[in-house]
Protein backbone atom coordinates (compact mmCIF):
# COMPACT_ATOMS: atom_id res chain seq x y z
CA UNK A 1 0.00 0.00 0.00
CA UNK A 2 2.89 2.38 0.79
CA UNK A 3 4.33 1.83 -2.65
CA UNK A 4 0.94 2.55 -4.20
CA UNK A 5 0.70 5.80 -2.19
CA UNK A 6 4.14 6.81 -3.47
CA UNK A 7 3.04 6.16 -7.06
CA UNK A 8 -0.23 8.03 -6.60
CA UNK A 9 1.49 11.03 -4.98
CA UNK A 10 3.92 11.22 -7.88
CA UNK A 11 1.15 11.02 -10.48
CA UNK A 12 -0.98 13.66 -8.76
CA UNK A 13 1.98 16.00 -8.47
CA UNK A 14 2.96 15.47 -12.11
CA UNK A 15 -0.58 16.13 -13.35
CA UNK A 16 -1.33 19.18 -11.21
CA UNK A 17 2.11 20.76 -11.68
CA UNK A 18 1.78 20.65 -15.46
CA UNK A 19 -0.18 23.47 -17.11
CA UNK A 20 -2.15 21.08 -19.35
CA UNK A 21 -4.57 20.00 -16.61
CA UNK A 22 -5.34 23.59 -15.60
CA UNK A 23 -5.78 24.75 -19.20
CA UNK A 24 -8.12 21.86 -19.90
CA UNK A 25 -10.14 22.57 -16.72
CA UNK A 26 -10.31 26.27 -17.64
CA UNK A 27 -11.48 25.62 -21.20
CA UNK A 28 -14.05 23.06 -20.01
CA UNK A 29 -15.50 25.38 -17.36
CA UNK A 30 -15.50 28.35 -19.75
CA UNK A 31 -17.51 26.47 -22.39
CA UNK A 32 -19.86 24.92 -19.84
CA UNK A 33 -20.47 28.24 -18.07
CA UNK A 34 -21.25 29.96 -21.36
CA UNK A 35 -23.67 27.22 -22.36
CA UNK A 36 -25.35 27.10 -18.92
CA UNK A 37 -25.92 30.87 -18.80
CA UNK A 38 -27.22 31.07 -22.35
CA UNK A 39 -29.64 28.15 -21.96
CA UNK A 40 -30.89 29.34 -18.59
CA UNK A 41 -31.70 32.82 -19.91
CA UNK A 42 -33.36 31.46 -23.04
CA UNK A 43 -35.38 28.55 -21.56
CA UNK A 44 -35.79 29.53 -17.89
CA UNK A 45 -36.13 25.84 -16.85
CA UNK A 46 -34.41 24.60 -13.69
CA UNK A 47 -32.77 21.62 -15.37
CA UNK A 48 -29.23 20.51 -16.18
CA UNK A 49 -30.04 17.85 -18.78
CA UNK A 50 -28.49 19.83 -21.66
CA UNK A 51 -25.45 20.56 -19.48
CA UNK A 52 -24.93 16.85 -18.84
CA UNK A 53 -25.01 16.06 -22.57
CA UNK A 54 -22.69 18.93 -23.38
CA UNK A 55 -20.29 17.90 -20.61
CA UNK A 56 -20.32 14.32 -21.94
CA UNK A 57 -19.52 15.56 -25.46
CA UNK A 58 -16.65 17.69 -24.19
CA UNK A 59 -15.30 14.82 -22.09
CA UNK A 60 -14.93 12.72 -25.25
CA UNK A 61 -12.45 15.32 -26.52
CA UNK A 62 -10.86 16.48 -23.29
CA UNK A 63 -10.19 13.26 -21.38
CA UNK A 64 -7.75 11.89 -24.01
CA UNK A 65 -5.75 15.13 -23.68
CA UNK A 66 -5.40 14.46 -19.95
CA UNK A 67 -4.59 10.76 -20.33
CA UNK A 68 -2.36 10.86 -23.42
CA UNK A 69 0.89 11.42 -21.55
CA UNK A 70 0.25 9.13 -18.57
CA UNK A 71 2.11 6.09 -19.91
CA UNK A 72 3.22 7.18 -23.39
CA UNK A 73 5.50 9.84 -21.93
CA UNK A 74 7.05 7.36 -19.46
CA UNK A 75 7.74 5.02 -22.35
CA UNK A 76 9.22 7.78 -24.54
CA UNK A 77 11.45 9.17 -21.80
CA UNK A 78 12.59 5.70 -20.72
CA UNK A 79 11.39 6.23 -17.14
CA UNK A 80 9.02 3.29 -17.55
CA UNK A 81 12.10 1.05 -17.40
CA UNK A 82 13.16 2.70 -14.15
CA UNK A 83 9.66 2.32 -12.73
CA UNK A 84 9.10 -1.30 -13.75
CA UNK A 85 12.52 -2.50 -12.58
CA UNK A 86 11.76 -1.14 -9.10
CA UNK A 87 9.81 -3.50 -6.83
CA UNK A 88 6.47 -2.24 -8.12
CA UNK A 89 3.45 -4.13 -9.50
CA UNK A 90 2.24 -3.15 -12.96
CA UNK A 91 -1.30 -3.04 -11.60
CA UNK A 92 -0.27 -0.39 -9.05
CA UNK A 93 1.35 1.74 -11.75
CA UNK A 94 -1.81 1.60 -13.88
CA UNK A 95 -4.21 2.18 -10.96
CA UNK A 96 -2.22 5.16 -9.67
CA UNK A 97 -2.33 6.75 -13.11
CA UNK A 98 -6.04 5.97 -13.49
CA UNK A 99 -6.89 7.56 -10.12
CA UNK A 100 -4.77 10.63 -10.84
CA UNK A 101 -6.49 11.07 -14.23
CA UNK A 102 -9.90 10.55 -12.62
CA UNK A 103 -9.15 13.16 -9.97
CA UNK A 104 -8.66 15.85 -12.64
CA UNK A 105 -11.84 14.89 -14.49
CA UNK A 106 -13.91 14.65 -11.30
CA UNK A 107 -12.60 18.05 -10.17
CA UNK A 108 -13.65 19.45 -13.53
CA UNK A 109 -17.12 17.89 -13.29
CA UNK A 110 -17.43 18.74 -9.60
CA UNK A 111 -16.86 22.44 -10.26
CA UNK A 112 -19.94 22.49 -12.51
CA UNK A 113 -22.02 21.63 -9.42
CA UNK A 114 -22.11 25.40 -8.88
CA UNK A 115 -24.75 25.44 -11.67
CA UNK A 116 -26.96 23.15 -9.61
CA UNK A 117 -26.51 25.49 -6.63
CA UNK A 118 -27.63 28.43 -8.79
CA UNK A 119 -30.70 26.47 -9.92
CA UNK A 120 -31.46 25.58 -6.29
CA UNK A 121 -31.23 29.23 -5.22
CA UNK A 122 -33.47 30.64 -7.94
CA UNK A 123 -35.73 27.72 -8.86
CA UNK A 124 -36.99 24.29 -7.87
CA UNK A 125 -34.90 21.74 -9.79
CA UNK A 126 -35.56 18.01 -9.62
CA UNK A 127 -32.63 16.95 -7.46
CA UNK A 128 -32.90 13.25 -8.21
CA UNK A 129 -32.27 13.91 -11.90
CA UNK A 130 -29.30 16.12 -11.06
CA UNK A 131 -27.69 13.48 -8.82
CA UNK A 132 -28.26 10.83 -11.47
CA UNK A 133 -26.76 13.08 -14.16
CA UNK A 134 -23.61 13.64 -12.12
CA UNK A 135 -23.31 9.92 -11.37
CA UNK A 136 -23.63 9.24 -15.11
CA UNK A 137 -20.91 11.77 -15.89
CA UNK A 138 -18.59 10.21 -13.30
CA UNK A 139 -19.18 6.72 -14.72
CA UNK A 140 -18.67 7.94 -18.29
CA UNK A 141 -15.49 9.72 -17.19
CA UNK A 142 -14.22 6.49 -15.63
CA UNK A 143 -14.67 4.62 -18.91
CA UNK A 144 -13.04 7.41 -20.92
CA UNK A 145 -10.04 7.76 -18.55
CA UNK A 146 -9.38 4.02 -18.63
CA UNK A 147 -9.72 3.93 -22.44
CA UNK A 148 -7.28 6.83 -22.70
CA UNK A 149 -4.89 5.09 -20.33
CA UNK A 150 -5.04 1.89 -22.39
CA UNK A 151 -4.26 3.88 -25.56
CA UNK A 152 -1.39 5.59 -23.76
CA UNK A 153 -0.01 2.20 -22.67
CA UNK A 154 0.20 0.97 -26.25
CA UNK A 155 2.44 3.68 -27.70
CA UNK A 156 5.30 6.01 -26.85
CA UNK A 157 3.74 8.83 -28.87
CA UNK A 158 1.37 11.08 -26.92
CA UNK A 159 -0.33 12.42 -30.04
CA UNK A 160 -1.07 8.93 -31.33
CA UNK A 161 -2.36 7.97 -27.87
CA UNK A 162 -4.73 10.96 -27.88
CA UNK A 163 -5.98 10.37 -31.44
CA UNK A 164 -6.59 6.66 -30.81
CA UNK A 165 -8.42 7.40 -27.55
CA UNK A 166 -10.59 10.11 -29.19
CA UNK A 167 -11.35 7.76 -32.10
CA UNK A 168 -12.39 4.86 -29.85
CA UNK A 169 -14.36 7.12 -27.52
CA UNK A 170 -16.34 8.74 -30.37
CA UNK A 171 -16.94 5.38 -32.05
CA UNK A 172 -18.31 3.92 -28.80
CA UNK A 173 -20.36 7.07 -28.21
CA UNK A 174 -22.25 6.81 -31.47
CA UNK A 175 -21.95 3.11 -32.33
CA UNK A 176 -25.73 2.74 -31.93
CA UNK A 177 -26.20 4.79 -35.11
CA UNK A 178 -24.98 1.73 -37.02
CA UNK A 179 -27.67 -0.42 -35.44
CA UNK A 180 -30.38 0.54 -37.94
CA UNK A 181 -28.32 -0.98 -40.76
CA UNK A 182 -27.74 -4.29 -39.00
CA UNK A 183 -29.79 -7.47 -38.53
CA UNK A 184 -31.78 -7.84 -35.30
CA UNK A 185 -29.26 -9.74 -33.17
CA UNK A 186 -26.37 -7.45 -34.00
CA UNK A 187 -28.52 -4.37 -33.66
CA UNK A 188 -29.04 -5.09 -29.97
CA UNK A 189 -25.32 -5.68 -29.42
CA UNK A 190 -24.36 -2.37 -31.02
CA UNK A 191 -26.96 -0.45 -29.02
CA UNK A 192 -25.75 -2.08 -25.81
CA UNK A 193 -22.18 -0.99 -26.57
CA UNK A 194 -23.14 2.65 -27.13
CA UNK A 195 -21.87 5.11 -24.53
CA UNK A 196 -24.63 7.52 -25.58
CA UNK A 197 -27.36 4.91 -25.11
CA UNK A 198 -25.93 4.02 -21.68
CA UNK A 199 -25.48 7.62 -20.60
CA UNK A 200 -28.87 9.00 -21.72
CA UNK A 201 -30.93 7.40 -18.89
CA UNK A 202 -28.55 8.88 -16.27
CA UNK A 203 -28.72 12.35 -17.86
CA UNK A 204 -32.52 12.28 -17.91
CA UNK A 205 -32.90 11.08 -14.34
CA UNK A 206 -33.30 7.32 -14.77
CA UNK A 207 -30.65 5.07 -13.26
CA UNK A 208 -30.25 1.41 -14.25
CA UNK A 209 -27.76 -0.95 -12.67
CA UNK A 210 -27.17 -2.52 -16.10
CA UNK A 211 -25.90 0.85 -17.42
CA UNK A 212 -23.72 1.39 -14.34
CA UNK A 213 -22.43 -2.17 -14.75
CA UNK A 214 -21.54 -1.44 -18.38
CA UNK A 215 -19.43 1.58 -17.42
CA UNK A 216 -17.72 -0.35 -14.60
CA UNK A 217 -17.06 -3.33 -16.91
CA UNK A 218 -15.58 -1.22 -19.70
CA UNK A 219 -13.39 0.57 -17.14
CA UNK A 220 -12.07 -2.74 -15.79
CA UNK A 221 -11.52 -4.12 -19.30
CA UNK A 222 -9.56 -1.04 -20.42
CA UNK A 223 -7.46 -1.07 -17.22
CA UNK A 224 -6.74 -4.75 -17.80
CA UNK A 225 -5.60 -3.97 -21.37
CA UNK A 226 -3.31 -1.23 -20.01
CA UNK A 227 -1.81 -3.66 -17.48
CA UNK A 228 -1.26 -6.33 -20.15
CA UNK A 229 0.39 -3.73 -22.38
CA UNK A 230 2.85 -2.94 -19.58
CA UNK A 231 3.44 -6.60 -18.76
CA UNK A 232 4.11 -7.51 -22.41
CA UNK A 233 7.78 -6.67 -22.70
CA UNK B 1 36.62 -9.30 -3.15
CA UNK B 2 34.17 -12.03 -4.09
CA UNK B 3 33.31 -14.71 -1.54
CA UNK B 4 33.67 -17.91 -3.57
CA UNK B 5 32.03 -20.10 -0.89
CA UNK B 6 28.87 -18.00 -0.62
CA UNK B 7 25.67 -18.68 -2.55
CA UNK B 8 25.61 -16.91 -5.90
CA UNK B 9 23.86 -13.55 -6.11
CA UNK B 10 23.17 -14.13 -9.79
CA UNK B 11 22.62 -17.46 -11.49
CA UNK B 12 21.87 -17.47 -15.20
CA UNK B 13 21.24 -20.81 -16.90
CA UNK B 14 20.77 -21.38 -20.64
CA UNK B 15 19.18 -17.97 -21.00
CA UNK B 16 17.79 -17.04 -24.41
CA UNK B 17 15.76 -14.12 -25.69
CA UNK B 18 14.24 -13.87 -29.14
CA UNK B 19 12.42 -10.96 -30.74
CA UNK B 20 10.44 -12.77 -33.40
CA UNK B 21 13.05 -14.42 -35.63
CA UNK B 22 15.87 -12.27 -34.27
CA UNK B 23 18.02 -13.86 -31.57
CA UNK B 24 19.19 -11.27 -29.01
CA UNK B 25 20.59 -13.70 -26.40
CA UNK B 26 21.33 -17.35 -27.01
CA UNK B 27 21.98 -20.02 -24.37
CA UNK B 28 23.93 -17.83 -21.93
CA UNK B 29 24.96 -19.22 -18.52
CA UNK B 30 27.04 -17.64 -15.76
CA UNK B 31 26.88 -16.81 -12.09
CA UNK B 32 28.13 -14.12 -9.74
CA UNK B 33 29.25 -14.26 -6.11
CA UNK B 34 28.61 -11.62 -3.43
CA UNK B 35 31.05 -8.72 -3.63
CA UNK B 36 32.16 -9.59 -7.13
CA UNK B 37 32.43 -7.09 -9.97
CA UNK B 38 31.64 -8.74 -13.26
CA UNK B 39 31.95 -7.08 -16.63
CA UNK B 40 29.78 -7.94 -19.61
CA UNK B 41 31.87 -7.04 -22.61
CA UNK B 42 30.79 -7.06 -26.22
CA UNK B 43 30.15 -4.88 -29.21
CA UNK B 44 26.89 -2.94 -29.60
CA UNK B 45 24.01 -5.34 -30.20
CA UNK B 46 25.76 -8.30 -28.59
CA UNK B 47 22.96 -8.80 -26.03
CA UNK B 48 24.48 -7.13 -22.96
CA UNK B 49 21.58 -4.82 -22.23
CA UNK B 50 19.06 -7.58 -22.91
CA UNK B 51 20.67 -9.77 -20.24
CA UNK B 52 20.58 -6.87 -17.77
CA UNK B 53 16.94 -6.17 -18.57
CA UNK B 54 16.06 -9.80 -17.94
CA UNK B 55 17.93 -9.79 -14.61
CA UNK B 56 16.15 -6.60 -13.53
CA UNK B 57 12.73 -8.01 -14.46
CA UNK B 58 12.08 -5.59 -17.30
CA UNK B 59 12.15 -8.28 -19.99
CA UNK B 60 11.07 -11.89 -19.81
CA UNK B 61 13.37 -14.58 -21.19
CA UNK B 62 12.21 -16.71 -24.11
CA UNK B 63 13.80 -19.76 -22.48
CA UNK B 64 16.24 -20.63 -19.74
CA UNK B 65 16.23 -19.13 -16.27
CA UNK B 66 17.78 -16.33 -14.27
CA UNK B 67 17.87 -15.99 -10.50
CA UNK B 68 18.82 -13.03 -8.35
CA UNK B 69 19.48 -13.69 -4.65
CA UNK B 70 18.03 -17.18 -5.16
CA UNK B 71 14.76 -15.86 -6.59
CA UNK B 72 13.62 -16.51 -10.11
CA UNK B 73 13.24 -13.22 -11.99
CA UNK B 74 10.01 -14.39 -13.64
CA UNK B 75 8.09 -16.33 -10.99
CA UNK B 76 9.31 -14.22 -8.05
CA UNK B 77 9.94 -11.03 -9.95
CA UNK B 78 8.91 -8.56 -7.24
CA UNK B 79 11.13 -10.17 -4.58
CA UNK B 80 14.04 -10.46 -7.01
CA UNK B 81 13.70 -6.76 -7.92
CA UNK B 82 13.98 -5.82 -4.24
CA UNK B 83 17.57 -7.14 -4.34
CA UNK B 84 18.58 -5.13 -7.40
CA UNK B 85 19.63 -1.54 -7.99
CA UNK B 86 19.63 -0.68 -11.68
CA UNK B 87 21.05 2.18 -13.73
CA UNK B 88 19.80 1.92 -17.33
CA UNK B 89 22.04 3.00 -20.20
CA UNK B 90 20.49 6.35 -21.14
CA UNK B 91 19.96 7.40 -17.51
CA UNK B 92 16.21 7.98 -17.80
CA UNK B 93 15.07 10.25 -14.95
CA UNK B 94 12.08 12.48 -14.23
CA UNK B 95 13.42 15.80 -15.50
CA UNK B 96 10.68 17.85 -13.82
CA UNK B 97 11.50 16.49 -10.35
CA UNK B 98 14.06 17.88 -7.94
CA UNK B 99 16.90 15.56 -6.91
CA UNK B 100 15.69 15.07 -3.33
CA UNK B 101 12.08 14.60 -4.43
CA UNK B 102 13.13 11.97 -6.96
CA UNK B 103 15.27 10.06 -4.48
CA UNK B 104 12.45 10.16 -1.92
CA UNK B 105 10.07 8.76 -4.54
CA UNK B 106 12.47 5.97 -5.53
CA UNK B 107 13.18 5.23 -1.86
CA UNK B 108 9.45 4.88 -1.16
CA UNK B 109 9.16 2.46 -4.09
CA UNK B 110 11.84 0.40 -2.35
CA UNK B 111 9.86 0.38 0.87
CA UNK B 112 11.79 3.14 2.66
CA UNK B 113 9.66 5.58 4.66
CA UNK B 114 10.11 8.66 6.81
CA UNK B 115 13.33 8.87 8.82
CA UNK B 116 14.71 5.67 7.28
CA UNK B 117 14.27 7.07 3.77
CA UNK B 118 15.82 10.42 4.75
CA UNK B 119 18.80 8.62 6.29
CA UNK B 120 19.29 6.45 3.19
CA UNK B 121 19.21 9.55 0.97
CA UNK B 122 21.76 11.36 3.13
CA UNK B 123 23.98 8.27 2.92
CA UNK B 124 23.96 8.28 -0.88
CA UNK B 125 24.47 12.05 -1.00
CA UNK B 126 27.56 11.59 1.14
CA UNK B 127 28.81 8.56 -0.74
CA UNK B 128 28.45 10.23 -4.14
CA UNK B 129 29.35 13.75 -2.94
CA UNK B 130 26.54 15.69 -4.54
CA UNK B 131 24.35 16.77 -1.62
CA UNK B 132 24.65 20.39 -2.75
CA UNK B 133 22.39 19.55 -5.72
CA UNK B 134 19.51 18.15 -3.65
CA UNK B 135 17.21 21.07 -4.51
CA UNK B 136 18.08 21.20 -8.23
CA UNK B 137 15.72 20.22 -11.00
CA UNK B 138 17.04 16.99 -12.54
CA UNK B 139 16.44 18.35 -16.04
CA UNK B 140 18.94 21.15 -15.35
CA UNK B 141 21.78 18.89 -14.18
CA UNK B 142 24.78 18.00 -16.35
CA UNK B 143 25.07 14.46 -17.72
CA UNK B 144 27.64 13.60 -15.04
CA UNK B 145 25.39 14.65 -12.17
CA UNK B 146 22.37 12.96 -13.72
CA UNK B 147 24.47 9.81 -13.77
CA UNK B 148 25.15 10.29 -10.04
CA UNK B 149 21.44 10.72 -9.36
CA UNK B 150 20.74 7.51 -11.28
CA UNK B 151 23.40 5.62 -9.32
CA UNK B 152 22.11 7.14 -6.07
CA UNK B 153 18.58 5.85 -6.66
CA UNK B 154 20.00 2.42 -7.44
CA UNK B 155 21.89 2.36 -4.12
CA UNK B 156 18.83 3.21 -2.00
CA UNK B 157 17.83 0.27 0.16
CA UNK B 158 21.32 -1.27 -0.11
CA UNK B 159 20.71 -3.75 -2.92
CA UNK B 160 22.69 -6.99 -3.04
CA UNK B 161 23.21 -6.54 -6.77
CA UNK B 162 24.01 -3.30 -8.56
CA UNK B 163 23.48 -3.38 -12.32
CA UNK B 164 25.13 -0.64 -14.39
CA UNK B 165 24.47 -0.47 -18.12
CA UNK B 166 27.29 1.40 -19.88
CA UNK B 167 27.83 3.67 -16.85
CA UNK B 168 30.57 5.78 -18.43
CA UNK B 169 28.73 6.60 -21.67
CA UNK B 170 28.72 10.31 -22.40
CA UNK B 171 30.88 11.25 -19.40
CA UNK B 172 34.00 13.39 -19.51
CA UNK B 173 37.36 11.84 -18.48
CA UNK B 174 37.17 13.08 -14.89
CA UNK B 175 33.65 11.73 -14.47
CA UNK B 176 34.71 8.39 -15.97
CA UNK B 177 37.47 8.12 -13.37
CA UNK B 178 34.98 8.98 -10.61
CA UNK B 179 32.56 6.27 -11.76
CA UNK B 180 35.40 3.73 -11.84
CA UNK B 181 36.44 4.71 -8.32
CA UNK B 182 32.87 4.46 -7.16
CA UNK B 183 32.51 0.94 -8.58
CA UNK B 184 35.74 -0.11 -6.84
CA UNK B 185 34.54 1.44 -3.57
CA UNK B 186 31.15 -0.29 -3.74
CA UNK B 187 32.62 -3.69 -4.63
CA UNK B 188 32.62 -5.90 -1.58
CA UNK B 189 29.42 -4.36 -0.22
CA UNK B 190 27.46 -5.73 -3.15
CA UNK B 191 27.88 -7.64 -6.39
CA UNK B 192 28.17 -5.34 -9.38
CA UNK B 193 27.33 -6.28 -12.94
CA UNK B 194 28.60 -3.68 -15.37
CA UNK B 195 28.40 -3.61 -19.16
CA UNK B 196 30.64 -1.84 -21.60
CA UNK B 197 31.76 -2.10 -25.18
CA UNK B 198 35.06 -0.50 -24.15
CA UNK B 199 37.76 -2.98 -23.12
CA UNK B 200 39.62 -0.70 -20.77
CA UNK B 201 36.48 0.18 -18.81
CA UNK B 202 35.94 -3.46 -17.91
CA UNK B 203 39.64 -4.15 -17.35
CA UNK B 204 39.88 -1.35 -14.81
CA UNK B 205 36.99 -2.37 -12.57
CA UNK B 206 35.99 -6.02 -13.03
CA UNK B 207 37.19 -9.16 -11.27
CA UNK B 208 35.76 -11.34 -14.03
CA UNK B 209 34.63 -10.66 -17.56
CA UNK B 210 32.00 -12.36 -19.69
CA UNK B 211 32.55 -11.80 -23.39
CA UNK B 212 29.48 -11.71 -25.63
CA UNK B 213 29.14 -11.69 -29.38
CA UNK B 214 25.86 -11.82 -31.30
CA UNK B 215 24.02 -12.88 -28.18
CA UNK B 216 26.35 -15.81 -27.48
CA UNK B 217 28.63 -16.07 -24.47
CA UNK B 218 32.15 -16.77 -25.75
CA UNK B 219 33.66 -17.22 -22.31
CA UNK B 220 33.95 -16.04 -18.71
CA UNK B 221 37.44 -15.21 -17.47
CA UNK B 222 38.96 -14.04 -14.21
CA UNK B 223 41.05 -11.00 -15.09
CA UNK B 224 43.61 -11.54 -12.31
CA UNK B 225 44.36 -15.07 -13.54
CA UNK B 226 44.40 -14.32 -17.24
CA UNK B 227 47.80 -14.83 -18.78
CA UNK B 228 47.03 -12.30 -21.46
CA UNK B 229 45.50 -8.83 -21.35
CA UNK B 230 41.80 -8.35 -22.00
CA UNK B 231 42.50 -7.06 -25.50
CA UNK B 232 44.34 -10.21 -26.51
CA UNK B 233 41.75 -12.35 -24.76
CA UNK B 234 38.92 -10.63 -26.64
CA UNK B 235 40.74 -10.97 -29.97
CA UNK B 236 41.54 -14.63 -29.38
CA UNK B 237 37.92 -15.44 -28.50
CA UNK B 238 36.41 -13.51 -31.39
CA UNK B 239 38.93 -14.68 -33.97
CA UNK B 240 37.17 -16.19 -36.95
CA UNK B 241 33.78 -14.84 -35.86
CA UNK B 242 31.82 -12.93 -38.50
CA UNK B 243 32.05 -9.13 -38.01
Amino acid sequence: MRVFRALLDKELRALYQAPVAWIVIGVFLGLMGYSFTLTLFNNRYATLVHIFFQAAGLLLLIVPIITMRLLAEERRAGTLELLLTAPVKESHVVLAKYLAGMSVVLLMIGLTASYAVVLGLYGTPEWGAIYSGYLGLALLASTLVSLGLAASALTSNQVIAAIVAIGISFFLWMVDTLAAMLPDGLERVFISLSLLARFTPFATGAMYTSDAGFFVSTTLLALFIAMRALARR
Amino acid sequence: MADSAAAPVVRVEHLSKHYGARRAVSDVSFDMRPGEVMGLLGPNGSGKSTILRILTGYLQPSSGSAQVCGMDVVSRSLEARRCVGYVPEDVPLYAQMRVHEFLTFMGRLRGLEGAGCARAIEEVFERLSFGQFRGQLIGKLSRGYRQRVAIAQALLGRPKLLVLDEPTNGLDPRQIIEVRELIRALAGDMAILVTSHILVEIERVAHRVAILLDGRLLGVHALADARMGLEELFLSLTEGEPR
